[in-house]
Order: C-alpha cells, then structure tokens, then sequence
C-alpha cells in the first residue's frame, strides 16, 4: 500500500518512518480516531475546551503536541465560544485549524460557526453527539449538530471509527477547496468511547492526498486586506449567494473526494449509501451508528421475505437532495429515524427528506420516527418495531415516538 | 525651523477617508498604534466604533491586515492569529487586538483574561471612550461614575464605578500593563514600542475621548485628554509583570482639580456640588493608592 | 487615491468580504462645516515695536543658533541690532505674552548677542543698477541712517550732511558709552556706509551749506536734525554759571572732551537725558541728586536705567522743583519747592502742584538742566508752527514743499532711538512714493505700526522657564569709569532664552497640527503645513492645539 511520493509539506513529519509510510491497524475509539485524522490531516493550530464526551480527543492531541508527533500550536482556551474564535484566528492566518466539541460546547459556539462560515474559512471539527440539557445528559442524540444546521457549515455524520478517521481527511479536502467549514458528526459513547480496530493509512499517503493549505486569502502584511468589514445592502446578498453556491459545489466534491480516497486508501463511503433499496418497497432512513444496527436488521428482514432497505445519511449538509431523490422514489414507503426532536414539527432528517421530496415527481409515503433521545438505545428490536409500523401503517405519520412510555 | 513637541515615526498606515466622527480620539489613536507598529501588523478588530472606522467592504481604512471578529472574541482571535503565524514561522509580526471598552471590560473580559492567564504574545489595546458608542451612548463598565448615558439618563445617572480593568490586567502578572492617552502621542508611541519589544501578553490601556458621547466640542478631544491626565482623572503609568509601576504623568505641578475636566463635558453637566466634591474624593483616594503602588517595592527577581 | 467599486454582478465579487483597495476614495471633506486656514499673525511684541522688528522669526534663528541668519533677519526692519540691543527702551517685552506665563523674553539682550556675533560681519551691497534719483539727507543720527540705510538698500544714492566732526547724531553725542561703546556705532554705521551712502561731515545746513541748494541738487531732502535744544528752566538765576544743559554736558563728555562739575551735582528732571547726565556726573566723581516734581513711577526714562543709577549711587528726591538759583561765594543755592499731583494733564499724568510754604534749599557746585529738548529749525525757510517743539500744521512730515521730509526727533521731539530709526524706515517709504508719483500727496510720511492681533494661545506646550539673567559690572566699578555696564550673553545661554519664545501667531513649524489631525489630512511641505480639503471634517483640532494661534477656524460658504 505504501505510494512513496514527495512530501509537500514544509515540515517534515515527526512521525517514526515504519507509520510515515506504512499504514496499520490499530483498535481505538472513535475519539482517538478523530485525533488520528487530525494528525495525518497535520493540522497547524488546535484549540479546544474540554467537555464530555469528546474530552479524548484533544487529550490525545494534546500528547501528539507535548511529544513532537503533530508540528501545531495548540491554544488551551477558557471556553468553546473562544476555541471556535481561536481557529477563526488562525484560519484566516493561513493555518489548518482543527477543534472538537459536543453539545453546550457547540451550542454555545454558535455565532462563531456563522463567523467561520460567512469569513468561508475552511476550520475541520469532530462533534461528538450529545443531548442538550437540561436535565443534563452526556449521552448522545443529534439536536446539539442539528441545531447548527443554518450556521453554513458542512456536517457528516459517521457510523464507524474507521469512516470518523477518513472523514477528517475528506472533510479537509473539501472544505479547503470550497472555502466552508467542515463538521463532522459521532455518536457519544457509541463510536466515541468505543474502540474497534482502524486502519491507520500512512502520513505520505495522506499527504498525497491532502496537500497542505494554500489560503487563497489570508491575513499577510504583504499584502494587506481588511476582513469581514461591514457589508452594506447592495453586496451582502452576494456574499450569501456565494456560500450556498460554495455549497452546492461542495456535492461534487465530495463526490470526488470519496473517489480519490478510495483510488489511495481502498475505502469509499458516499454522500448517501444505499443498501438493498433498489427493490425495496419500504426504506429506512438513517444517520450515524444506528446504521450498523439497521443494516443487520434489514439482513434479518430480507432474510425473512420483507422488501425492506436502508438509507444511510453521510452528508446533511450541503443536503444532497438529488441523491435523496433518486434513492428514495422507487420505494412505496419511507421510514426516517430520527434521533434528535424539532421541537414543535418533529424528526429534522423527516423534515429535509420530505422538503427533499416535495418537488419530486414521485413521492412516496413518509413516516417520522423518533427514537434513542439522550442515549437511549435503539435496538434490533426498536428497529423491528419501526419497520413493522411502517409496513402495516398505509397512511403516512409526520411523527411517531418510538418507546416513549406511555 | 522645526521645534517640534512630539516627533514620531512618519509612516502612515491609516487612510484619510475613514469614517470616525469629528475629532474621533479612537482614530487618533489607532493612528498613532500603527505609526509605533509598523506594517509588520496585523489588527484584530472586534465590534467596536473601529467595526465601522474601518471601513465597508470593499475597503479598508488601515493599510495593514484587518480582521473582524465578534465582540468578545478580540483576545482569543488574536491569539489564533498569533498561533497560526508562529506555526508558519512569523514571529516578528505584532499582532494587535484593538477593541473598545465594552468589548473590553465587559462582553470581552472573559477570553481577554484567558489570554492574559496564557500569556499570549499578543498586543490587547483597549482604546476606551467610556460607553458603548457605536450603538448611541449605552453605559458600559468603562462608564465614569454620575456620567449620563442614554441608559443611565441625567435624572438616575451612573451610580457604579468605573471597572478598573488596568488592575484586572496586572492581577494577572502579565509582562507589561500601561495606560497611555491621545493628548500624549510621544508617551503613547514610546508603549507600543515597548510593548512591541516584549514577549508574551501586553495591555495597553488609552483613554479615547469621544466628542459627541462626552458632549464636547471636537476640537477640545486633545484638551479633555490632557486634562483627564491633570486631574488625575486618568493618570499614565506602566506596571511590568503585574507588580513594577512608573507613574508617567501627572508631575505635582500639572496636577488640576476634577472640575477642570468635569466642567468641559455634557455628559457631567447635571452633576451638583455634592457629587463633584465626591468625586474630587474618589481621584484622590485613586491617586493615593497609585502612589503606594508606585512606591511598593517589588519583590527582588530570585530567578524563580 | 483608493477607487469607488461597484460591483455589477456576483462575477466580479471576492468570495468573501475582503477590502480591495483603502477608504481615500470617500471624500470625508464634505462634512465640514468648519475649515481650518492657517494664517500668521503680528505677535504683540512686532506690534509694540516702532520699528516693526520681526522677532519670533529671529528668536527662532537664535534658538537653533543660526545667529547669521538672525542677524540679516533684524535689519530687514533695524539696521542698527547692537545699537537697539543696548539703548532700546525695548517695548516688545512690555508686550511679550510670555510675562503672563513667566518672564517675558530678553528680546533686547538677544538682539545685542546677535549684533555682537555679527560684529565681523557686513552687508552685502545691493545688486542691481543704481538709480538716478539722488536723495540728501540732513542729520546723521538714527532717523538720518535709517532713511539712509533703507533707501541704500534699494539702490538710490544717498549723501548724508551732517553738522559734527563724526556721524551718529544723539546716539554718539547724547549716550554714554558705558550704554553704548563707541565701536559699536562706528560699527553700525560703517555697515550703512559699505551699501554707498555718502557721509559728508562738518555740513551744517544753513551755516555750510544752503538748503536751496541741496533742493537744486538732489530729487528729495529727508531733514532729520534732531532735537538739541535744551528746555529752559525758566527761573531766575538760570544764567548763572555753573548751571548747565545735561545734554551739553553729555556733548562734551561724548567728544572726549575733559569737563569739571564739583563734588555736588544737581539734575533737574526725570527722562533719559536726566539719568545720563547724573551716571556721567556720578562718574566724574560727584555725588549726584536728581530732582523730579512727580514720582518715581511718572518718570519716562527707562526703568531699567533709573535702576542703574540708583545702584551706582545716585540720589533721587521726588515731588520738588527750583524756583530760584543763586551764586553765593562761588557755589550755587538753589531754591526748591515741594510738590504734590493734582490732576491729570494732557499726557494722562498727574500735574504736580506745589505745595505752600514748603520752600527748601539745597547748595551745589553745578545743576544740570535735563527737562527736555527741542527740535531747532530755524534753518529752514518755512515758517512751521510749533507747540512744545512738535510740529503741528505738517504733522505727517511732509512740509509743505512737495519732496522735503521731516522726520526723527526734529517731527517728534525728543524721543526714542527705535523710534528715530521707524521714522527714518517710513521716510525712505515715503520717499520712494515721491519719487515714483511726485505730484500725489500720499507720500505723506507714515510710520507703520502693526496692529497687535487677538491671538489664542495654547500654553500647554510651553514649560516654565526662568529668563536669562542679564549681569552688569558691580556698582563699585562703574563710578570710575566709562566701561560698558552690561554683560553679553554666553552662546548657550541666547539659545536656551531664544528658545523660551512662543512664538505667538508666528507657525515655526511645530508639527502639532499635523500630529493631532484624527483624518491624517495636513502634510508639511517645506516647513509650511498644507489641510487636504478633500478629507478634513473640520474638527478644529488643529486650531484648538496649535500653541501659537496661528490656525483660524471659519465658516464654509462664507
């Protein structure tokens, strides 16, 4: 596997020569794989807050720092809020940024996420999963990402660790070619505290396939530009314009991102991934690690004689409405899981796939299910459940709790 | 033929065509900042008066490189501005956040401290015009005491005092704490480039009068300036490593009654008698504790 | 020059919002509603010179030691800087702001430094063709010279008559040398003689030469003879001998010529003649008293100068006046009244009156006469109406003969050397008028005197500083002797005290307005400050932190 190429990168790698130029396998947890990504990504400037569950993350990054691993300035600061400054900061410098977070540390990032996006600067983050309080809760669902859904950043969402590690170089690649920032999404507990064994692909592979930022603008007293000043009426629109154009660009790339990635690296994951929904008359949608779950589920159904497949969720922003269409429209029935709550309409996923599907010539029916809030599992048997809902219900249901004691 | 009062550096890196008010103090001090700095600068630039004196895009007032953040982000960004030049291998350029008083003392505190706590190598100028102005006169932390603001009206104005970030600075035993003013350019200059020379974090702290939040005339901006100096209003010193200070300015014989400063602004005009005298009180009992710390021996360096 | 950008469509658009060029392109010039215009103004002590003496700018060349320059600086408008630097009343440090502030500048002590600085050196002379029109000149004191040097100056030839052996008129005949040392007047005067004026001496017109004849000669007659007869007394006994004219005494003493008074000298009077005539006294061994029937503070002569004889020795007795002298076994008894102020008279002073039965006497062995002089022009053929020696019906100096000015103390009476030396500059003005339009009657002769200019100064750039200390020989060592009384000023010492001026409505480029400026829109080129228009917002800063004044603020529109 090892691909011998001419590093670009103007500092060498610290890394030992066997990991330099050979991948390998190691057992981590998610979180460990996002530090991995971030490493081979060899990002210049980090800064986080500690928070469960993603604390992992920058402890590990911060020994890659203390120890010479990882060349990056690594900025300890005294909120989220400021992280998200912090690599504002540093991106617009011409830096890779990097930061993970989860929940209240996202939420309370929140103007930052518009700032990043809106300056178009192209910072990578890991958002572990987790229910916002109150009540407290460190477990995961999806409304702390989900609420962030307009700020203009990119989300993935992972179902594995393997796939969290790849997704922080692909996240890297696009986002420095479309100019946004990037989010990507796992499950607290699930995959982040969960180790499972990752191929670690080698430091010269990945620089062959993430070369280093090359800012097209940044702050340099060379040539000095003011940024993000006031923008009156008349060009502000404009501005705006071209970020959802950067968005809509972003498809594509992402595209080839996850084909170039397979070319170096053997693995590809897709925007969405389909899974025996070519003949299904009724598909489940999902996003992060219930996926591996419903997948053995739809084995077992097949199994048992049930047109059932499975839609996986990748990328929800840019939202890759075509590609939703086209998976989606063969199908009689629709089943969306959504774990996380739009307070007073319902399951978000329901809400982009139904919007999705509006202007499509054909609409199958949909039913939105919510389910696993705050960490409760969704089982086999919640999955079961849902699908035999969904089977012997003819009449589509904009929300079903799933599991709710009632 | 030139016996000039203050000689500075030449170079100018701030454009006229800005979009400060008449007799604008914090434009003048912006213009001095970067006249100490040089082009090898980079500005931070939360919400501020400055949001809009720098201009709309697609311009700029300043001729070095800007960066707008959100209001209370100016430390923190800077510091990742500073990260990201270290890490690239710039580490002569100065990186400056200039922010006002209420991204200062107020929304701002909070990463300004975590700077501070970090030791950032960065250069916070705080150029306070005691309110909110940008948004029309609200009251800040910064706010003087009995001053009117359209929120601390003249019949309930300010009953708090002025927070004293200067002390807030030196608690956190940062290398380098001064507070400088308009109506001293050379004195103003001679801190940046002191501040330029150090590493880690520095604070300056420059009084920018504001014409129309103070209801002066623009044209006395130098003389408020000096006088809040005089009175002891505003006293010019520098603290090294949170606990060495030199008393820059009043000299004995400068030194004015209050008054002088007071009766020269609307923004005191509803002030009686009971209040001036007690606030002829509070200077000196600032004043006094100014001086103690001016005499307080600094523990000797034992290299610890 | 930053552009105006306009986007026409998102194509032409950065991905972001990133300034693409600085802000000049917004003119902030149409804010203003006030524009700041430089403009330079008298200060009070050009004002209060006669002469016109344009001090900050020479103070300026002092203080950065440029005494050359100074030098040529000072006779633009005096050509006699170590004459005035030592005799001068010097009204400009009546009038110099500084005295509010501390001590007013020593204006005259840094003329004489630059005076002495320059001693080697001399005017070039003129260049340029000489003209015809010839000018004589009648009297060489410093009106005569005055006149003589400006119009040198301008290349008209000039023959000076004058009546003595040696030219300089009252500056050499009526000061002692201990104010002002021989060799300074010659010096001073040889400068005038090396730009082409003729100085004939032994010409007494009148005596030696007719004055008809110096109208058939020449194209205009300036007639500055000065005021050399001394006031009588009026009372009896005023013949006797033993009672003398001061500026008689002076005469003699100044022409090297040797004279006696006795051990006990009385000098009637209180003006400059009175005081010189008592320090010379003083200084051929007498004990001296003068007698004055006002005060102190009603004296004219200079303060200064009364000060220096009172140290040296002199006695004063105020609020008396002779009524009678007489000669009894060979000295004189003279016959004194008390006086007391009653009223004021014309001058604004207080008459004295006497005071009854309050008669005293006081034994001498000379009085000398020092109550005023007057002009003596007999020797011209029209009849001139005069009131106490100042002529009247001409009260402009132009006589009544188209082309014969009058001018110095012969149109004032006695009065002061600096302003001998203005009426001898605004003769030779008023002669150029002449001669350019001989029938017009505005070349009446006008002595220009600025107006003093309300001026705001900014006095918080200036710091207290004591002035100079001018010292003077010991008391004890001037009573024996001639010698000069006043000390020079050490190099370093003129430039510290030049250093002091304000400057007062006078720009010597102290950057302040440029540094102040929140819009950055004044430059200095070549010293002199330019407002950029386009972007001032009229904050009046400039005006407000100029320390000189010499920033105006005034209205647009108007």
């Amino acid at each position: 596997m090892a691909i011998r190429t001419q590093s670009l990168h103007p500092h060498p790698s610290p890394l030992p020569t066997r990991e330099r130029e050979q991948s390998y396998s190691k057992v981590i947890t998610g979180n460990h794989a996002v530090s991995y990504g971030a490493l081979l990504a060899r990002v210049q400037v980090i800064s986080a807050y500690p928070i469960t569950p993603q604390t992992q993350v920058v402890e590990l990054l911060s020994e890659f720092c203390a120890n010479g691993t990882l060349h990056a300035k690594f900025i300890k600061v005294e909120s989220e809020h400021s992280a998200m400054a912090a690599l504002i900061g540093a991106a617009s410098a011409g830096a890779r940024a990097f930061t993970a977070t989860s929940a209240h540390g996202l939420a309370l990032m929140h103007e930052m996420l518009h700032w990043a996006a809106g300056a178009r600067l192209p910072i990578v983050m890991a958002n572990i999963n987790r229910a916002m309080g109150p009540p407290w809760s460190v477990w995961t669902d999806q409304n702390d990402s989900l609420s962030q859904r307009d700020t203009g950043w990119m989300q993935i969402y992972c179902e594995s660790n393997q796939e969290v590690l790849d997704t922080v170089l692909q996240a890297y690649r696009v986002a420095e070619r479309v100019s946004l920032p990037a989010m990507l999404v796992l499950d607290a507990f699930v995959l982040s505290h969960t180790a499972e064994a990752v191929e670690i692909p080698s430091q010269s592979l990945v620089d062959q396939y993430l070369p280093p930022y090359r800012a097209g603008y940044k702050l340099d007293v060379s040539d000095p530009h003011a940024f993000g000043g006031l923008a009156p009426p008349d060009v502000y629109m404009e501005l705006r314009y071209q970020i959802q154009k950067a968005h809509e660009a972003a498809l594509g790339e992402f595209a080839r991102a996850d084909e170039e990635f397979e070319r170096l690296f053997g693995r590809r994951y897709g925007l969405i991934e389909s899974y025996y929904a070519d003949d299904a008359e009724l598909i489940v949608v999902t996003s992060g690690t219930v996926t591996s779950t419903a997948r053995d589920v739809i084995d077992e159904l097949r199994a048992e004689g049930h047109r059932v497949g499975l839609l996986k969720i990748r990328l929800f922003r840019p939202f890759p409405i075509e590609l939703v269409r086209q998976a989606l429209m063969p199908a009689k029935k629709i089943a969306v899981i959504d774990r996380n709550i739009g307070f007073g309409v319902g399951g978000i996923f329901a809400q982009e796939i139904k919007s999705a599907l509006y202007n499509a010539p054909v609409r199958p029916a949909l039913f939105g299910f919510v389910a696993g809030l705050g960490g409760r599992d969704i089982t086999p048997e919640v999955l079961r459940e849902i699908v035999d809902y969904a089977e012997t219900h003819q009449e589509p249901e904009d929300l079903i709790w799933v599991g709710v004691k009632t | 033929m030139n016996r000039a009062n203050f000689v500075l550096p030449e170079i100018e890196l701030m454009s006229s065509g800005h979009l400060g008010c008449q007799g604008c103090g914090g434009a003048l001090a912006m213009r001095y900042v970067l006249k100490a700095l040089g082009e090898k600068t980079v500005i931070v630039l939360p919400a501020c008066c400055w949001t809009i004196i720098a201009g709309p895009f697609p311009y700029s007032t300043l001729k070095v490189p800007v960066l707008h953040t959100a209001f209370e982000t100016a430390a923190v960004a800077a510091s990742g501005v500073r990260a990201a030049l270290d890490i690239q291998g710039d580490t002569e350029t100065t990186v400056v956040a200039w922010a006002g008083d209420g991204g200062t003392v107020d929304i701002g505190l909070q990463s300004l401290s975590g700077a501070a706590e970090r030791n950032e190598n960065i250069l916070y100028i705080c150029y306070d015009n005691e309110a909110y102005m940008n948004t029309g006169i609200q009251r800040s932390g910064a706010t003087p005491r009995f001053a009117w603001t359209t929120t601390t009206p003249e019949k309930n104005p300010k009953a708090e005092r002025k927070k004293d970030i200067v002390a807030i600075m030196a608690a956190h035993r940062i290398p380098y704490t001064a507070t400088a003013t308009i109506a001293y350019p050379d004195d103003l200059i001679r801190k940046v480039q002191k501040a330029k020379s150090l590493q880690g974090m520095k604070f300056l702290h420059i009084l920018a009068p504001c014409p129309p939040g103070w209801r002066i005339a623009s044209e006395d901006a130098i003389k408020i300036a000096r006088l809040a100096v005089q009175a002891r209003v505003f006293p010019l010193y520098e603290i090294e490593d949170g606990e060495r200070y030199t008393l820059n300015a009043p000299h004995e014989r400068e030194i004015i009654p209050a008054e002088e400063y007071f009766k020269l602004q609307g923004r005191f005009a509803h002030l009686g008698p009971q209040e001036r005298e007690q606030m002829q009180q509070e200077i000196e009992r600032n004043w006094a504790r100014l001086q103690r710390l001016v005499q307080m021996k600094a523990p000797s360096d034992d290299g610890a | 020059m930053g552009r105006a950008i306009t986007f026409r469509s998102v194509a032409e658009m950065p991905p972001l919002a990133i300034s693409l060029d600085d802000i000049s392109h917004n003119k902030t010039g149409s804010w203003r509603y006030l524009r700041p215009v430089y403009r330079n103004k008298i200060p009070p002590c050009r004002a209060g010179c006669p002469a016109g003496n344009d001090i900050p700018r020479w103070l300026a060349l002092v203080a950065e030691g440029r005494l050359t320059e100074a030098w040529k600086t000072i006779r633009e408008n005096n050509p006699f800087p170590g004459i005035t630097g030592r005799v001068c009343a010097h009204p400009c440090e009546a009038y110099c702001n500084r005295k509010e502030f501390d001590e007013p500048i020593a204006i005259a002590a840094l003329e004489r430094h630059v005076a002495d600085e320059a001693f080697a050196l001399h005017d070039e002379p003129p260049s340029g063709e000489r003209r015809r029109e010839k000018i004589a000149i009648v009297g060489s004191g410093p009106a005569g010279l005055s006149c003589a040097y400006f119009l040198a100056k301008q290349n008209y030839p000039v023959t000076i008559y004058e009546a003595e052996s040696q030219p300089g008129g009252m500056l050499r005949l009526g000061i002692p040398s201990y104010r002002l040392p021989r060799d300074v007047i010659d010096k001073e005067i040889d400068d005038i003689v090396r730009l082409g004026v003729e100085i004939k001496t032994g010409y007494r017109v009148g005596r030696d030469i007719d004055l008809e004849r110096l109208w058939a000669s020449y194209d205009a007659l300036f007639i500055a003879t000065g005021a050399y007869r001394s006031r009588p007394l009026g009372i009896p006994g005023e013949e006797l001998p033993g009672v003398l004219a001061g500026l008689d005494v002076l005469k003699a003493i100044n022409t090297g010529r040797k004279i006696s008074l006795g051990e006990r000298v009385l000098v009637i009077g209180g003006g400059n003649t009175a005081m010189d005539a008592a320090r010379t006294a003083l200084r051929l061994g007498a004990r001296v008293t003068v007698i004055y029937r006002r005060t102190r503070a009603e004296m004219p002569a200079i303060p200064e100068e009364i000060a220096q004889a009172e140290a040296e020795g002199v006695e004063f007795l105020f609020l008396a006046a002779p009524q009678k002298i007489e000669r009894v076994h060979g000295r004189l008894r003279v016959h004194l009244i008390r006086m007391q102020l009653g009223e004021p008279d014309k001058s604004g002073r207080r008459r004295p009156v006497p005071l009854p039965n309050s008669e005293f006497v006081l034994e001498a062995d000379a009085l000398l006469k020092a109550i005023g002089e007057d002009p003596d022009l007999d020797f011209l053929a029209e009849e001139l109406e005069t009131s106490e020696g100042i002529v009247i019906h001409n009260e402009r100096g132009r006589l009544s003969r188209a082309g014969i000015f009058l001018g110095g103390d012969a149109r004032t009476g006695p009065s002061t050397v600096v302003e001998a030396i203005a009426d001898g500059k605004a003769a030779s003005k008023a002669i150029q008028r002449y001669l350019r339009s001989p029938s017009r009657t505005a070349s009446a002769l006008l002595p220009e005197r600025f107006a003093p200019e309300k001026i705001k100064l900014n006095t918080s750039y200036f710091a207290h500083q004591a002035r100079v200390p001018v010292l003077e020989l010991p008391p004890e060592e001037r009573q024996h002797g001639f010698a000069e009384v006043k000390a020079p000023l050490w190099l370093e010492d003129a430039i510290v005290e030049a250093q002091r001026c304000f400057s007062c409505g006078v720009c010597n480029a102290c950057d302040n307005c440029r540094v102040f400026c929140p819009d950055v829109a004044i430059s200095r080129v070549n010293g002199l400050y330019h407002v950029n228009l386009e972007y001032c917002k009229g904050c009046g800063i400039c005006a407000a932190e100029c320390p000189r004044g010499c920033i105006d603020l005034i209205e647009e529109g108007r």
